[in-house]
């Protein structure tokens, strides 16, 4: 007797343990994804807010911040408010991939947004295994083609165009304009400058000059000294220059101090006057008269309904700072993911996020002048850019007085001035 | 205990590691992965300045060469990972020998700015070839862990289990090395090196074998590192990483292995116990982003000040004080 009572007894709690351990190892999340209540969803951003390349960058999350608590305190998307949870990878990739970590396994965000800066997305993605726990990466602002490449990033996002893009569109702005000059290129020697000798060379042209630069990183300034006296010695009248801001910097402070006169044609990633501002202010005014190219509509263009509506959302949450093109990447940035997590509707998921941006992110509100290019098979945002001349403040002023919009692909695709019209704004800005 | 069994006490630590791996969540399976990378580092480095008297400030560019050498033989031969990381420590010791034989001729601040000259140049040597990536990098994928471990192990408890196994084995056989003839030699020279010299030890040689074992730990270190994030870019070995390893040695003191912990456990709580505090108050956020680096700079001045070698050993030698009287 006393044996079956014991034998019954081992039956039941091995019965009883087997069912605890099927029930706690259910997916704890079939009721929603992380990140999400009834009233809220979690967003999560890393960025440069210290160190060296954190001047300009550092102000995103504030700019995104300011149209996320707009939203809030107009409604929120679909009821729910947007809290966005702040960290700072001083763009080193292993503090991005950490911080990337807690904000996926401690906080529990929904989503990450506007994660920055090559090396650290690519990291990220890999090491926290964006794709096979089908976390979403909205929007993340780096040009590098291989983001679009939608296999090996497929919950991954960009928003900006792909430097191959951008130097198609620069080859045909100097063909069209340039001609009969003789052009010069300093460009990047890694995949940020081979990205662009590959467009250099589909739009058809061919520098006089070329002069590649090492740079060790964005932190690194770039000397400039030789690039002033090559560029003399072979009479360049047009110089591109398709680097980060810290060569832009040295090629204009050594051609000043040479008094070396050039037409001067800057990249989209050198050309951020914030950034030049950083270094010293006193470079700034060297801009004066540089073309340069941009897909967003100009900060200081307060004609536009978009900007006009940013300006005065920003000046009401961050009074002290200016607003700049950073605080524009930032806020349409913001603005693009509320149209995503809108259009997803109230039962928001994560694959529901992915799902619909593919089928219809092309047609989401937005302040770019050029279309964006979600689809089923591309991942990729802004899909052109316009060309504008650099005012003695640093900021860009579109040629004619206004944006004519170039588009392409980052393929074999040939350059196109767009014919788009950017729907108008929703109603205050808001989701609808 | 340690003294009389090493061997014991570092399997039962390992059997605590990894019935805590099962424990804790995943974050925490993930720092503890980071902390188990730094304790080798900082050993490495303590290897170096505490014990052969040599100063590195450049220990960043010989993890780069371990995290590199990893992924290349990952990517280019397709090593088989085991194989990856004992690449890695060859790489980074023949980087280091090299490195040595110029260490040995210099001494003092030449030396750390030798040391720091190639923290910051060596990293951008991966923007000169394309095999190397450029500043993207390259990526490192050691592959999912093995399926007879379950299907619920994650990632990040395969990572740590490498990384802590890599670690225990790492400090126990460096144990060993200390307390032989050459550990002997190497504290001989960093005393007085006339008289290690007076004594038969050839220092030059005992220098560039120091900095060369070093640099291997560094570069299994590099690549495990590498393994976390599962890239290598020459972003991801920045001059901070170096200062923060060397910082890391002071907190652990930089004469004794035994505190090796303290300082890979503070650099990696110090930025999140950080982050806890400073949510709770709402702070502004240029506080909250440089409170960190304040942090750990307040505490690497109070150890100096009051703890030169290490709570550790100040430790020992207030225990040695009483145990006298």
């Amino acid at each position: 007797m006393i044996r079956t009572n014991r034998r019954k007894l081992a039956l039941t709690s091995a019965v009883l343990a087997v069912a605890a351990m099927t029930a706690s190892s259910l997916p704890a999340q079939a009721a929603s994804d992380p990140g999400l209540t009834s009233t809220t969803i979690k967003l999560g951003i890393t960025v440069p807010l210290t160190g060296i390349a954190s001047p300009g960058y550092n102000k995103i999350p504030g700019a995104m911040k300011a149209y996320f608590d707009y939203v809030n305190a107009n409604g929120g998307v679909n009821g729910r408010k947007i809290t966005l949870v702040v960290k700072d990878d001083q763009y080193i990739p292993t503090t991005a991939v950490a911080k990337a970590n807690e904000l996926i396994l401690k906080d529990k965000v929904f989503a990450l947004v506007g994660t920055l800066g090559t090396a650290s997305t690519k990291a990220i993605s890999a090491s926290t295994q964006l794709a096979k726990r089908g976390i979403p990466s909205l929007f993340v602002n780096t040009g590098f083609s291989g983001f679009a490449d939608k296999k090996a990033y497929p919950t991954t996002f960009s928003i900006l165009p792909s430097y191959q893009m951008e130097a198609k569109i620069m080859g045909k702005f100097l063909k069209d304009k340039y001609a009969d000059k003789k052009l010069a290129l300093i460009y990047q020697d890694d995949d940020f400058g081979r990205d662009a000798l590959a467009g250099f060379k589909q739009a058809g042209i061919t520098f006089g000059t070329y002069i590649p630069y090492a740079s060790g990183s964005q932190s690194l300034p770039a000397t400039g000294a030789g690039w002033i006296s090559k560029l003399k010695a072979s009479g360049a009248e047009v110089t591109v220059l398709f680097g980060v801001s810290s060569a832009s910097t040295a090629a204009l402070a050594n051609a000043y101090a040479a008094q070396f006169k050039t037409q001067w044609v800057l990249g989209s990633v050198g050309g951020d006057a914030t950034t030049i501002a950083a270094t010293n202010k006193a470079y700034v005014p060297l801009l004066y008269g540089a073309k340069g190219f941009s897909f967003a509509p100009a900060p200081t263009d307060a004609t536009d309904e978009y900007i006009k509506l940013f300006q005065s959302i920003y000046a009401t949450a961050q009074p002290t700072q200016t607003f700049d093109n950073n605080v524009v990447a930032g806020m349409s940035n913001a603005f693009v993911a509320v149209q995503a997590l809108q259009a997803a509707g109230s039962n928001l998921t994560r694959a529901g996020l992915i799902k619909t941006i593919e089928a219809k992110g092309a047609s989401f509100a937005n302040p770019f002048l050029t279309p964006l290019g979600y689809s089923a098979t591309s991942h990729v945002g802004a899909t052109g850019y316009w060309i504008g001349t650099y005012d003695p403040t640093g900021a860009l002023k579109p040629d004619g007085g206004k944006y004519t919009v170039y588009t392409t692909d980052s393929g074999a695709g040939p350059v196109v001035e767009s014919t788009y019209k950017r729907p108008a704004m929703p109603a205050k800005g808001l989701p609808n | 205990m340690l003294k009389k069994h090493p061997l014991f006490t570092f399997i039962v630590f390992g059997a605590v590691l990894f019935l805590l791996s099962n424990r804790v969540d995943e974050l925490r399976v993930f720092q503890g992965a980071t902390v188990a990378i730094y304790v080798i580092a900082i050993a490495s480095i303590i290897l170096l300045t505490g014990y052969s008297g040599q100063v590195s400030l450049g220990h960043g560019a010989l993890l780069a060469i371990g995290g590199y050498a990893a992924a290349l033989s990952r990517n280019e031969w397709g090593a088989p990972v085991w194989l990856t990381f004992c690449i890695a420590v060859l790489a980074a010791a023949l980087g280091g020998y090299l490195l040595g034989l110029a260490a040995a001729r210099l001494s003092g601040p030449y030396l750390a700015g030798t040391t720091l000259a190639l923290a910051i140049g060596l990293p951008s040597i991966a923007n000169q070839f394309t095999v190397l990536g450029g500043e993207q990098g390259l990526l490192f994928d050691i592959g999912v862990p093995p399926t007879f471990l379950g299907e619920d192990f994650t990632q990040y408890k395969w990572f740590f289990w490498i990384a802590s196994l890599a670690a225990l084995i790492a400090i126990y056989w460096l144990r060993n090395v200390m307390n032989s003839r050459y550990g002997r030699s190497w504290k001989a020279v960093r005393g007085n090196d006339v008289a290690a010299e007076l004594a038969g030890i050839n220092v030059g040689r005992n220098k560039v074998l120091a900095f060369t074992v070093s640099a291997g730990l560094a570069g299994l270190a590099g690549a495990l590192l590498a393994m976390t994030i599962s890239t290598v870019s020459p972003g991801a070995f920045p001059l901070a990483l170096s200062f923060s390893l060397a910082t890391g040695a002071v907190l652990s003191g930089v004469t004794t292995l035994g505190g090796v912990m303290i300082g890979a456990v503070t650099l990696v709580a110090i930025p999140e116990i950080v982050d806890t505090v400073v949510s709770r108050f709402e702070s502004s956020e240029s506080v909250a982003n440089n409170l960190p680096g304040l942090l750990v700079s307040t505490l690497l001045i109070l150890t100096v000040l009051f703890v030169p070698n290490g709570p550790v050993e100040q430790m020992r030698a207030r225990h040695e004080k009483r145990a006298k009287r």
